[in-house]
């Protein structure tokens, strides 16, 4: 009838995903840094940016007006393509968030599926129905099996308990 | 003598101009909502005709913003009625407007006064039905107009409140707060199902002692610090007081929900708690020889 570990498989399932919900945005920024190659020009035009407004803090406007407003020019420049640049990368990032959160919730989907189609006619544990009446039907669904723990409501009650577990760890 | 006569006469004078300018001045404030209303549209012609004074104009609105109060309760901002001067929002009821009207015993306003001022109040709360059809024909434009613009105020509150509120969520995500007493509770909940394992669960069902410990946790809560729950704003709850629900009815069914989510939460970790300690058991009885 049931399986030994079928309800310690079951936690462990609902654990693992739940894990991986709350690793969910570091793993995002780290693949998309990963996935992004021109990170260090963006560092590059900063720098380049913060030179220029120091050399300008430097020049007097008054007496070297025509450098003063090319280095403006410059530093005008350089900051639009640094602001293009900024925007693009959010823009990946973002994309790279939803991508890794659609994945996440695919296999989530399809973990929770499984288990179900796995232990559908099969109850988690089994105990005396005496001990969980009057709602032994309810807890035993789909499996029917009297005194049985069906998938379902173990799955409600450790996902909920996970979350409750890892709210107060985090 | 004379002198004296004079002087007399000249503050008789001064005095009967100030009351001719105290007249004056009354006569003006009280015809300046009139003239608004004939600006507006609405004839004097037509108020005389229907044999009501001028003066239930300016409770019209009054009584236009009490009809909108179910919808306008907590959360919305009172709009008051552009054509009364001293209107400042739904606190303002028809007793508050206009004070010169009232009782006014200027015998030179030239309206028809209807007898005392608790006459004119009970004119006001409770017009003539075939009047206040006509009242709102002519006044439905505005009032759609009035109730669109409130609302449209509100719409954008909530927007704010959403937008400001999203970032929390999207840092928080769904993490519950876990305050003395819900700590108490789910350590309550653990040491039960123990309990009830080890000792009681073969004498009867093992909700019975759950249901006991829920009645203790309602009369030990007030025992226990209360933590001030900010509402969250969501787009159900803005969704919701757009409808026209009022915000405090949201409020308690919101408080309800909250209420049980505990008891479920409750009610999870104590059968969670009592299949593992099942489970223990039976490892260890099935390890021992």
């Amino acid at each position: 009838m049931a399986t030994g570990y079928a309800w310690f498989l079951v936690l462990g399932s609902v654990f693992l995903c739940n894990l991986m919900k709350t690793l969910l945005p570091s793993m995002s920024s780290f693949l998309s840094k990963m996935v992004q190659k021109d990170a260090e020009q963006e560092s590059e035009m900063r720098t380049e940016i913060q030179e220029m407004k120091k050399e300008q803090s430097s020049i007097s406007m008054m007496d070297e007006f025509a450098r003063y407003a090319r280095l403006e020019r410059k530093i005008n420049k350089t900051t639009d393509k640094l602001k293009t640049h900024v925007k693009s990368r959010t823009a990946q990032q973002a994309k790279m968030k939803w991508v890794v959160n659609i994945v996440f919730y695919i296999l989530q989907a399809a973990l929770m599926i499984s288990l179900i189609w796995k232990y559908y006619s099969d109850p988690v544990t089994v105990v005396p129905s005496r001990w969980i009446a009057p709602v032994e039907r309810l807890v035993a669904f789909p499996t029917g099996v009297a005194g049985g723990v069906g998938i379902t409501c173990w799955l409600v009650v450790c996902n909920k308990v996970v979350t409750l577990g890892l709210n107060a760890v985090s | 003598m004379e002198s004296g006569e004079a002087s007399d006469e000249k503050t008789s004078s001064v005095s009967a101009a100030q009351r001719r300018a105290e007249i004056r001045r009354r006569k003006l404030l009280m015809n300046s909502e009139d003239r608004m209303n004939r600006i507006v549209g609405f004839a004097k012609n037509e108020a005389e005709n229907n044999g009501a004074s001028r003066r239930p104009t300016e409770p019209r609105f009054h009584l236009d913003l009490d009809r909108t109060e179910p919808w306008s309760s907590s959360s919305s901002s009172p709009r008051p009625s552009p054509f009364l001067p001293e209107a400042s929002g739904f606190g303002s009821r028809s007793h508050s407007a206009t004070p010169e009207r009232r009782g006014s015993p200027l015998p030179d306003c030239g309206e028809p006064h209807g007898g005392s001022l608790e006459d004119d109040l009970g004119g006001i709360r409770q017009r003539p039905r075939g009047e206040r059809a006509s009242d709102d024909i002519s006044g439905s434009p505005r009032r759609g107009l009035q109730k669109y613009l409130s609302r449209f105020d509100d719409a954008m509150k909530l927007r704010g409140q959403l937008a400001n509120e999203k970032p929390a969520q999207d840092g928080g995500s769904d993490s519950e707060e876990l305050d003395p007493f819900r700590i108490f509770r789910l350590i309550g909940s653990i040491l039960l199902a123990i309990f009830v394992r080890v000792f009681v669960c073969k004498y009867l069902s093992i909700f019975a002692p759950f249901l006991t410990l829920e009645l203790a946790y309602m009369g030990l809560s007030k025992y226990f610090p209360k933590v001030e729950k900010k509402t969250k704003t969501t787009v159900l709850t803005a969704a919701l007081l757009l409808s026209g629900i009022p915000a405090e009815v949201i409020n308690r069914s919101m408080d309800t929900y909250r209420r049980m989510g505990d008891v479920f939460a409750d009610l999870c970790v104590y059968f969670f708690t009592f299949i593992l300690s099942h489970e223990i058991l039976l490892l260890f009885g099935s390890e021992t020889p």
